[in-house]
């Protein structure tokens, strides 16, 4: 909630609905604890350009130990001001307050005026008026004590400790003394892990086909060495070009399987280096690897042909595949449970987990191809309009004229009705009876082929006759 | 060719079928079948319904359940032929679904060959027929030889023939022969979108997400007999055999005889000589002295009529609870048409004499000859002992022959539009800003503009799609819970009438049924049911020594008086703001005027526009006449024998229905039809029919049909709030009893209606307002003083330690034992308790520890220096002897008064310090508020602002977007009304707020006064303020807000 929705009289723990039902132009939004955790993360790492030493305060703090590093920005103040003028710049309200310890500088910061800085031993004159909600209280405990009159800190500081401790355990006057200075405090510092991330800079910049690719499997190899050392493997490789006048381009090859085998990443990279245009020279290459993941080290066989597992053998063909023909081109087809012939084949990754797979047995139902269902292995892009002859209502067509070419029907099983689905279509024109008619036929030649009839029978009007689907 | 389906699951297979029973069954008949069947999922809470919807169209339907197995016994059809066969069916589902939890039953092979006997059986075949099935369908043809079928549908699936042959090939094998069903999900294919989305509702998943999970197609619909015979094209027999099997069953639901239990009935006695002899030495009772004549002639008629009828046994078993209550000193009044009956009121059933002027007995209104339906006796019972009353009938008739109603849960227009919602994969704001927009309506589907408010566009198309179909899924049944207290008793094992069921409780039952199937059948009901206001009369007439409620001085005139001027916070029934505007406006004189007063403010005669016709007739402002049907049609004054004793305005349900026969020329049966499709929304499609037939009869006999419309939306509106008059009288004498003992003692009135706790209008802090008001004076709860229950001190109220929020009656019973035992210190109490930490801490912070010398600040702190003795005296007594260490005095900051006024409401929602407002006074006088007292000595018309806190915020349906609000400030409390205009214009401040100021011009009428809002300052923020220790620091934050009283907010 924000100053403006406070200003209004909403407040937290209010229904979202009612709070909208009082101010219509509200904008609400989903709490995402998860995504402010990792929010408030990445801006920690980002504080690492202010000191190394930064420790969380969820959910919405963060300490920084100044100690010794202030004077790089011209004095405590100026520090605070240049860190809230930066977060400010990105959007991201803040306050901030510099003190001896953490418990008054989490207390100024606030509950009292923005930017307040308060030198060690002017804790107990500086913190007795805030309220006693500043001294990092949990939410009862704090109700409890602004119930008895012990509004302010000032207030709870005179009276005697132990009989605080007997009434409200350790932790108040523990709080009481970290805020006054009196108790010392460790933080636990967040130190940002190492990337995989590797650099090879050159004393001469380079530009020649052949030095590119051999930096290519240098700096590859460097990187996969500290993959196979560390049990990991990548399954997306960036490799960047620095030119010496700052532009920098960037190859990225992905794997379908996590991989670190130096040769099948470079032979990855090798078709498109010849897209870098080295300008007046590179002088630095770095390369990045994302999706690590654990990589069990293989022992490979003594004899030559190797026990893989399907995947792993198509795998390399897959990415080959990928990497030039594009993402989106290569799929493998999987059925998904729609009766809409249409929309009952969904494109997944190529290697991704099959479901129902025949190996496993009859497939539940609602899962992979069901046998009791019968579809044509061929399923055309669009059905193909036919001439059609059927005489009653329900019967098969007893020949069709498709591409030019009569086919007579010897036998025929239908119909299969398929009714739209009406949800998919605008509401008015939606017809929940609006049904196909399938029918699997087959010729005299032997051929069999999934026709279907548009729309009801009815009398008078012709129906329409359609060719979807070839059988083998 | 004929043909019976008999395979059909209604909406009462819950979430599965997507039509009405009557639905389904008026379909059949259109498509001349010959009989329907009707096989819900374990159940057969569906069937009266489609059976008494058939026996008015005179349709055949076939009572049977699909029974689903928890073992590999495949699914059936099971069809009773005789009574007997119904009674082994219906312990068969008792059975399953007594050992199930609620809502689900789980049977098994054992359970079939148990209950077998007399059952035809369609067995309905798996997707997918195997050896195992084949070898579980010979064994089920050999157990039942001959009266086992093999169910074959014809879905449009993708191999129907070759499945079909497969069949008939099982069958051939097994003896089952082939029977051709279509396995109906709803009753004509329109119905498909609201079956997928029941699916998606079920599965818990959105319409996206369903795939396969939904039917393919629409076909699962009912079907003519020539369309069934076509689809079946090579199985004529299959189509045939469905009208053989319907001619082997002979069962019926009328064979359901009713038998009323005997127990009351002394032995060697008839039925009626007892209760002629009850009635007798009841009316000696009621009419000391003599009988008057005309007691003792409506005794003779009314006897011989039950007699007649065969309801002695009825009455009996009624008055044998109510006299149990009564020897219990659980007080009890019966409500509704029964106190239309002379026999009641002598039996002590009812309590207002019906033969005193103005009431004129229609003993024809309880029970007729013509309607032949049982009595129907709806017993209210003090809220708190009517438990006791109900353990009473279940020992008295055994839990067999004695169960609990059902109560059927429809989809209500907020649950349609937010599972259907769900369903269409809409997120669930939206779902819930569309939910939000229902602002009561009933039965519409939102309209657009309530829509456009919660910022959603009605024209987009799943917005219009979702509201469509909420609109259709509108009350449907949802799932079935128990009646409040309808008890149905019967002579013989009721479960071998209806299933018997568990209830969400434990050790709860519940039959299949609900009221109305209990009346179509014409079985057993007595209504006990619970009412506040009876403990709270209880409680008064045992502090004050009277024993009966008829013992209270009749027609007080102070007592009408005081109801004249509106001053009936907490009465009965009349003390909403809707009525406190009436009252003065209505003056009652006497107990007539209560029973309208108390019929009058209700939806059906606002929406009928019949309120303001009668206050001017009965201020002479307006002549009274009876609108005359044309001379060639009737009687001129047909309709001054229905109306007279209203002027000329209908107000009763029972008016509205003699209009119905008298002036629309309903048949008595139509019209009956006309109240029930009206009170539960059983036959939405019914009720246009109705319309026009009511509308057109009065106007084709010549009365103005503008008239006649009005009549009719009255009728409309009695549907969910129906009452009737004798219902308004058996109201009316509570109104009276409470008003009485509020006028003649408000000490007792307070404390009486504060220990009975929650219920009515008002809130503890305005019942205490308003006693004190009237020079009660009132003292605080406090832990040496005060028992669990308000008490009264000599001329005063001691309130009890049940005001304090969150204190258990069981920590407050140690307490008091422990101070009866001579406990005279913190430690001493906190020795008593079982939670001493919590408990002390309540008390102090509800500052109930004065009588020890502290205030809450100071008690609080002694509490909490307890803590760890008391924590020691539960985990190690030995420590706690110790007893806490010395410790030196510690000054707490001292409490400014406004603090203990908002802790005084946190903690006992009331105070007794000083009212809030006063804290503001300064500031609303600078400005230039009025008091809420000094708006009596305003003039009509004068602009003015008045401010307080806000207690009530209605926006009544029948309003058409006006907002009441009820404010509270130290002088009494005041009304205003927002206009949509000014709504719309301060949303905000007007749903929202706490602390208001409302800004607009006097209107009085009479004694009544409104402030019509014209703007508004909210003050809520303010409230804070009260919260303060001393002036706030410079760099202080806001104080987190302050909520006194939780307004009540009816939409």
């Amino acid at each position: 909630m924000n100053g403006a929705a406070a200003a209004l009289g909403l407040f937290v723990g209010q229904k979202a609905t009612d709070a909208d039902a009082l101010v219509p132009e509200l904008a609400v939004a989903d709490a995402e604890p998860a995504a402010d955790a990792a929010a408030l993360t990445a801006l920690a790492d980002w504080c690492a350009r202010f000191s190394p030493a930064v420790a969380l305060d969820p959910p919405d703090g963060l300490f920084l130990d100044i100690s010794g590093v202030a004077h790089l920005w011209g004095g405590e103040a100026a520090m605070a001001r240049d860190l809230i003028m930066r977060l400010g710049r990105n959007g991201i309200p803040a306050r901030a307050a510099v003190a001896g310890g953490p418990g008054a500088a989490w207390a100024l910061a606030r509950f009292a005026q923005a930017g307040a800085i308060l030198a060690s031993g002017g804790e107990a004159a500086r913190l007795a008026p805030l309220p006693a909600a500043a001294l990092r209280l949990a939410p009862a405990e704090a109700a409890q004590i602004a119930r008895l009159g012990l509004s302010t800190i000032g207030a709870l500081g005179v009276l005697p400790r132990d009989q605080i401790t007997r009434r409200f355990g350790p932790g108040v006057v523990l709080r009481l003394d970290q805020a006054l200075g009196e108790a010392r405090e460790a933080l636990t510092y967040r130190r940002p892990p190492n990337p995989w991330f590797t650099r090879l800079a050159f004393a001469e910049p380079i530009s020649a086909p052949e030095d590119m690719a051999r930096v290519t499997a240098d700096i590859t190899a460097r990187l996969c060495a500290r993959l196979e050392s560390e049990g990991q493997g990548g399954r997306r490789f960036e490799l960047c070009f620095h030119r010496l006048d700052g532009v920098t381009q960037s190859l990225v090859i992905g794997l379908a399987l996590p991989g670190r085998e130096t040769g099948a990443i470079v032979r990855l990279f090798a078709p498109k280096l010849d897209t870098v245009d080295p300008g007046f020279g590179i002088e630095v290459v770095t390369l990045a690897v994302e999706g690590v993941q654990p990589l069990g080290a293989r022992q490979e066989r003594l004899d030559e042909d190797r026990d893989v597992m399907p995947e792993e053998g198509v795998a390399p063909l897959v990415d080959r595949l990928t990497n030039r023909l594009g993402e989106a081109a290569v799929w493998r087809a999987e059925a998904f449970p729609s009766h809409d012939p249409e929309r009952a084949v969904a494109r997944k990754p190529p290697l991704s987990p099959m479901i129902g797979s025949p190996a496993l047995g009859s497939p539940v139902l609602g899962e992979g191809w069901d046998p009791e269902r019968p579809r044509p292995l061929r399923l055309l892009r669009r059905p193909e309009p036919i001439e059609a002859m059927a005489l009653v209502p329900d019967d098969p067509p007893a020949s069709f004229r498709w591409r030019g070419v009569l086919h007579r029907v010897r036998r025929a099983e239908g119909p299969e009705r398929l009714a739209e689905e009406w949800w998919r279509r605008p509401f008015e024109d939606a017809e929940p009876g609006r049904a196909r008619d399938y029918y699997r036929v087959e010729d005299e030649a032997g051929g069999r082929f999934w026709l279907f009839r548009d729309g009801l029978y009815q009398a008078g009007a012709g129906p329409k006759w359609w060719l979807h689907g070839l059988f083998g | 060719m004929t043909y019976a389906e008999l395979h059909t699951t209604t909406n009462y297979s819950f979430l599965r079928g997507a039509s009405h029973p009557g639905e389904l069954v008026l379909t059949a008949k259109a498509l001349g079948m010959g009989a329907i069947g009707i096989t819900d999922r374990n159940t057969l809470a569906g069937v009266v319904r489609a059976w008494s919807k058939g026996w008015a169209l005179g349709m055949r339907v076939l009572t049977g359940c699909r029974l689903d197995f928890a073992d590999e016994t495949p699914s059936l059809l099971c069809y009773p032929t005789d009574r007997e066969a119904w009674g082994r069916l219906t312990r068969l589902l008792t059975v399953g679904q007594r050992r199930s939890k609620k809502g689900e039953c789980c049977l098994t092979r054992a359970d079939l060959e148990a209950h077998g006997a007399g059952q035809l059986i369609l067995v309905v075949p798996p997707l997918r027929t195997d050896v195992h099935f084949l070898a579980r369908l010979e064994r089920l043809a050999d157990d039942f030889h001959g009266r086992v079928w093999l169910a074959a549908a014809r879905p449009y699936g993708p191999r129907d023939l070759v499945r079909l042959a497969a069949l008939d090939d099982l069958a051939t094998r097994t003896g089952a022969p082939m029977i051709a069903v279509n396995d109906v999900l709803y009753h004509g294919p329109e119905r498909r979108p609201l079956q997928d989305i029941l699916t998606c509702i079920r599965e818990k998943c959105s319409i996206d997400q369903a795939g396969l999970r939904l039917e393919a197609n629409a076909e699962r619909h009912l079907k003519t007999p020539a369309e069934m015979a076509r689809l079946f094209p090579r199985w004529p027999a299959a189509v045939a055999r469905t009208m053989e099997v319907a001619e082997r069953i002979t069962f019926d639901l009328s064979q359901l005889k009713y038998e009323y239990p005997d127990e009351p009935v002394p032995p060697g006695k008839t039925a009626i000589a007892h209760l002629t002899d009850l009635a007798w030495s009841g009316a000696a009772w009621r009419y000391p002295g003599e009988i008057p004549e005309k007691v003792r002639k409506l005794l003779d008629s009314e006897l011989a009529l039950i007699e007649e009828l065969d309801f002695p046994n009825y009455f009996l078993t009624v008055h044998d609870i109510v006299a149990w209550a009564k020897a219990e000193g659980i007080l009890c009044q019966g409500r509704g048409s029964a106190a239309n009956s002379v026999v009641c009121f002598c039996l002590g059933i009812t309590a207002v004499d019906p033969t005193k002027p103005d009431h004129d007995v229609l003993f024809a209104r309880f029970i007729s000859r013509e309607r032949n339906e049982p009595p129907d006796i709806d017993v209210d019972f003090e809220h708190e002992r009517r438990e006791l009353v109900m353990q009473y009938v279940y020992g008295r008739y055994g839990r067999d022959r004695a169960a609990i109603c059902a109560t059927v849960i429809h989809y209500r227009p907020r649950s349609a539009i937010r599972d259907v919602g769900k369903a269409l994969g809409l997120t669930e704001d939206v779902t819930a800003a569309l939910a939000g927009t229902i602002w009561g309506s009933w039965g519409d589907s939102p309209a657009d503009d309530h829509i456009r408010q919660s910022g959603l566009d009605p024209d987009s198309p799943e917005i219009r799609r979702a509201t469509a179909l909420a609109g259709e899924i509108l009350n449907f049944p949802r799932h079935l819970s128990q009646h409040v207290g309808g008890f149905v008793l019967t002579k013989r094992r009721l479960d071998e009438t209806v299933p018997i069921g568990n209830g969400a409780m434990k050790d709860r039952t519940f039959i299949e049924w609900d009221k109305d199937d209990i009346d179509d059948l014409g079985l057993m009901k007595v209504d006990v049911l619970a009412l506040g206001m009876l403990t709270a009369i209880k409680w008064a007439m045992d502090a004050l020594g009277i024993a009966d409620m008829a013992d209270i001085p009749e027609e007080d005139p102070a007592v009408y008086d005081m109801l004249s001027h509106a001053d009936s916070v907490g009465v009965f029934q009349v003390e909403s703001r809707a009525q406190m505007s009436m009252l003065p406006r209505l003056k009652p004189k006497k107990f007539y005027d209560l029973v309208i007063e108390v019929a009058i403010v209700r939806p059906g005669p606002i929406q009928g526009d019949m309120v303001h016709p009668y206050l001017r007739r009965r201020d002479g402002i307006e002549p009274v006449d009876f609108p005359k049907p044309s001379p060639e049609h009737g009687p001129e004054d047909e309709l001054r024998l229905v109306l007279g004793k209203t002027l000329g305005v209908p107000l009763f349900q029972e008016q509205a229905m003699r209009l119905a026969i008298d002036a629309a020329k309903f048949t008595a049966e139509e019209a009956n039809g006309l109240r029930r499709s009206m009170a539960t929304f059983r036959n939405l499609g019914d009720i246009r029919d109705h319309e026009a037939k009511f509308v057109g009869g009065m106007a084709g006999r010549g009365y103005d049909p503008a008239f006649a419309q009005r009549c009719f939306d009255q009728i409309k509106g009695f549907g969910s709030y129906g009452f009737p008059e004798s219902h308004a009288v058996s109201f009316a004498m509570l109104v009276y009893v409470s008003a009485w003992i509020k006028h003649h003692h408000p000490d007792v009135f307070l404390a009486a209606m504060l220990n009975s706790q929650p219920m009515g209008f008002y809130q503890p802090a305005q019942l205490v307002r308003d006693a004190r008001e009237h020079g009660v004076e009132v003292r605080a709860a406090d832990v040496m003083l005060s028992a669990w229950d308000c008490t009264l001190e000599t001329g005063t109220v001691r309130l009890g330690l049940r005001q304090i929020v969150g204190l258990s009656e069981d920590e407050a019973d140690r307490l008091i034992e422990a101070r009866t035992a001579g406990a005279r210190t913190l430690p001493q109490l906190a020795a008593s308790l079982a939670s001493p930490r919590r408990s002390l801490e309540l008390l102090a912070e509800a500052d109930a520890l004065r009588s020890l010398g502290m205030d809450r600040r100071a008690g609080l702190w002694a509490v909490k220096g307890l803590a760890p003795e008391a924590k020691a005296q539960v985990d190690a007594p030995l420590l706690a002897l110790m007893g806490p260490p010395a410790e030196g005095r510690v000054q707490l900051p001292a409490m400014p008064l406004p603090a203990h006024v908002v802790e005084d409401y946190r903690t006992t929602s009331l105070s007794l310090k000083a009212h809030p407002v006063t804290f503001f006074r300064p500031l609303l006088s600078e400005m230039g508020a009025v008091t809420a007292a000094g708006l009596k000595t305003m003039k009509d018309g004068v602009r003015l602002c008045v401010g307080g806190l806000v207690l009530v915020r209605q926006r009544p349906g029948t309003a058409k977007g006006v907002v009441f609000i009820t404010l509270e400030d130290e002088t009494g409390s005041a009304n205003a009304v927002v206009w949509k205009a000014a709504f719309a214009a301060n949303r905000r401040a007007v749903m929202g707020s706490r602390f208001l100021v409302v800004h607009g011009r006097l209107q009085r009428a009479g004694e009544v006064i409104h402030v019509v809002a014209e703007r508004f300052t909210d003050l809520t923020g303010r409230l804070a303020e009260m919260r303060l220790e001393a002036p706030a620091p410079p760099d202080a934050r806001p104080a987190p807000s302050t909520r006194l009283v939780r307004s009540r907010d009816f939409h």
